[in-house]
């Protein structure tokens, strides 16, 4: 069993035989002095929920924004469905039209209604018509569970419904696959289950998630492969189980008693 | 078109001396107004509330009003009203103060009520009474929270004394007119002014720029 | 000493007048310097060295220079410069709007760059151009924080309208002026044209108060 920054136990990976929709393959990205990620490699799925787990300032959040080009990498190559990621900005463009993103503010637009806020994608980019890009919108808010809320403004949702939101605003770009940058870390307890359950709603229709979360619960029953990293390297890989129940790397083992996880 | 300094050098040390009393006329005015302005502005703040009624009169008329007929007026109108001649330098003075005042008046009071209410709840726990309080826990906050806005102060006074030049202050707005109208130069006259007034105003926001980021930590609570 | 305060009312109509032309300057004025003021801002977050360089010069250039020396360089270099003979309301407006452009391009620039980078980043995520990005997420949120700093510039415009009575415009001050010149009633036309200017002034300057509070930024 690798340890290493490899492919772990590849053979018993959800999607094995078919090509990886993401790959990684040892990705550098630099701040300045800093270096946040230190080669990186990994591989996604179709159909899987990726989670990538670690301490602060472990790089995750830096890898996933240099999945959709938020950040350019330094180093190494980032391929989605076999074809290496553009590095100018409006090859990458085109790109992040097929991955969705969720981010930790949820980052909703606060002048536009729940609704805009769904159909302002379609609509902008895709050049859908009005009357098309409100049917899909009011689909994915149905499918999160608002669909009472298309006239709210963010400012009258709860961060719960907002993030529910959020999420319906990236899936109505029909995304490949969806990015989460600890989608639940701003919420109050009581509302991260109800985000939690549309992410785990989405995984069972087969939707492919790279999800960065320090809830080790839903890695640990949702998860079908966790990374974990720790000062910009992936220190290990391999499935929820072997991750959180018998975890081979000290700093592994740290982290995860750190956080109480008792297993 | 061919421009000609040579006024400008003949004539430097009459523009010079416009220049001290350009600086002369801003300093005592910042120096009056921000007195009287931080009074008012304390007295809004900390002072009896029917007190607040004509400040707030003064202050806000001082804001509808524009510059020049303020000083228009007090140069021109107040002798027929009180029966005394202002010089004016001096007309100049108290018009400046009298607007400029009313300007550092809100600062004061916004900077004052920007400070949170627990922060003077913290003061009297510990046992101080009111006048400590204010003294040593939300002057010197607010003190650096007003920093951008004196200034800003300090750049808008040292303009408005170029318009004093309209009721014949001889400072070097006025004087730059005469050798404008006595030599027939006027673009490389005005010119030289806008490089004079610039090199003056240029540093005085840099210098309160940096000296706020530098204490800009002692006032966020 | 006696006060004829009558030859307020009989010069009503030329009052009257220099207000309207008050007024006019105020709207023109503005009216150039919004449009100036996002194009400055836009050029100094461009990115472009040039752009950005040229907007932060421009800006700095006329927040530090006084007003009335603007007006009067303007009334004296833009004939020669351009060649043209150019009535003093022209150069006026064009000293003005150099002004209140420079003041509305760093308002600008500090209302976008207040919007965080998140919300841009939000809009790239879905695939938005730069272009996009401004337009539909970050401008909007921009003018309703900027709004309150562009009432209160816009009661400054209206009170320094008054300095280009020095190259003979004929808008209120001047007026005033001219009236007292003609009848030697200098503390009825000076005090009439102080309360023309505080009638029109004071309402303004509590409907810039009105307006801090309401749009007061909520985040």
């Amino acid at each position: 069993m690798s340890a290493a920054a490899g492919e772990g136990n590849a053979v018993h990976r959800k999607g094995a035989g078919t090509p990886p929709v993401l790959l990684y393959r040892n990705v550098v990205k630099r701040f300045g002095a800093l270096t946040a990620v230190s080669s990186a490699s990994m591989e996604v799925r179709k159909g899987e929920v990726v989670c990538l787990i670690g301490p602060s300032g472990s790089g995750k959040s830096t890898l996933l924004r240099c999945t959709n080009g938020l950040e350019l990498i330094d180093g190494g190559e980032i391929a989605l469905d076999g074809e290496l990621l553009p590095r100018d900005w409006e090859g990458m463009r085109r790109v992040r039209q097929r991955m969705g993103m969720v981010f930790q503010n949820f980052e909703l637009f606060p002048h536009k209604t729940a609704l805009g806020n769904v159909t302002i994608g379609p609509m902008t980019v895709l050049r859908m018509r009005r009357a098309d890009a409100e049917q899909r919108a009011k689909a994915m808010l149905d499918k999160v569970g608002l669909a009472d809320k298309t006239a709210s403004y963010p400012a009258q949702l709860s961060g719960g419904q907002q993030q529910r939101v959020a999420i319906a605003r990236a899936l109505a770009m029909e995304p490949e696959v969806m990015l989460f940058d600890e989608p639940t870390s701003a919420l109050d307890p009581e509302t991260i289950g109800e985000v939690l359950n549309v992410m785990k709603r989405l995984a069972k229709e087969g939707m492919t998630m790279v999800v960065v979360t320090h809830e080790m619960t839903f890695a640990r029953h949702v998860g079908n492969w966790v990374v974990v990293m720790d000062r910009g390297a992936v220190i290990e890989q391999g499935p929820p189980e072997q991750i959180f129940g018998s975890p081979t790397v000290e700093r592994t083992r740290d982290f995860l008693s750190h956080l109480g996880w008792s297993g | 078109m061919d421009l000609d300094y040579s006024p400008v050098l003949d004539s430097w040390q009459f523009l010079l001396n416009g220049l001290e009393l350009t600086l002369a006329l801003s300093f005592l005015t910042i120096v009056c107004s921000l007195t009287l302005g931080g009074a008012i502005g304390l007295a809004r703040c900390y002072g009896p509330r029917w007190l607040a009624v004509p400040l707030v009169f003064y202050v806000d008329s001082m804001r509808s009003v524009p510059v020049l007929v303020v000083l228009v007026w007090t140069y021109f109108a107040l002798p027929l009203v009180i029966g005394v001649t202002l010089p004016p330098f001096w007309a100049a003075l108290v018009a400046l103060t009298a607007q400029i005042a009313a300007y550092v008046a809100e600062i004061v009071r916004a900077g004052v009520t920007s400070i949170r209410a627990g922060q003077t709840r913290a003061a009297f726990a510990l046992g101080m009474s009111r006048a400590q309080t204010i003294r040593t826990i939300v002057l010197p906050q607010a003190l650096v929270r007003m920093l951008p806005a004196f200034g800003s102060i300090l750049s808008i006074t040292i303009k408005d004394t170029a318009i004093a030049a309209v009721i014949a202050v001889p400072e070097y707005m006025n004087r730059s007119q005469t050798v404008a109208g006595q030599s027939f130069h006027p673009i490389e006259i005005f010119t030289v002014a806008m490089a004079v007034y610039f090199v003056i105003l240029f540093p005085v926001t840099r210098v309160v720029d940096i000296v706020y980021v530098r204490l800009a930590h002692l006032g966020r609570s | 000493m006696n006060f004829d305060w009558s030859v307020v009312w009989r010069n009503a109509d030329a009052l009257a007048e220099g207000t309207k032309l008050t007024i006019l300057l105020a709207v023109t004025t503005m009216a150039i310097a919004i449009p100036g003021g996002i194009v400055l801002a836009l050029m100094r977050l461009s990115g472009v060295r040039v752009l950005s360089s040229l907007s932060a010069c421009f800006v700095e250039l006329f927040r530090n220079l006084p007003l009335i020396l603007v007006i009067y360089t303007a009334y004296y270099v833009l004939p020669v410069a351009t060649g043209f003979s150019l009535s003093p309301i022209t150069t006026a407006i064009v000293a003005l709007s150099l002004n209140v452009s420079a003041y509305n391009g760093e308002t600008f620039r500090a209302g976008i760059a207040s919007i965080r980078q998140g919300q841009s980043e939000a809009a790239y995520a879905l695939g938005m151009t730069r272009w996009q990005a401004t337009r539909e997420i970050v401008l909007p949120q921009a003018v309703r924080r900027v709004l309150p700093v562009l009432a209160s510039t816009w009661v400054s415009l209206f009170k320094d309208t008054s300095l280009v009575s020095v190259v003979s415009v004929g808008e209120l001050a001047y007026t005033s002026m001219r009236i007292r010149a003609q009848t030697y009633r200098v503390l009825e036309m000076l005090t009439a044209m102080a309360a023309i200017y505080w009638l029109l002034g004071y309402p303004q300057a509590k409907l810039v108060d009105w307006i801090n509070r309401r749009y007061a930024v909520n985040e």
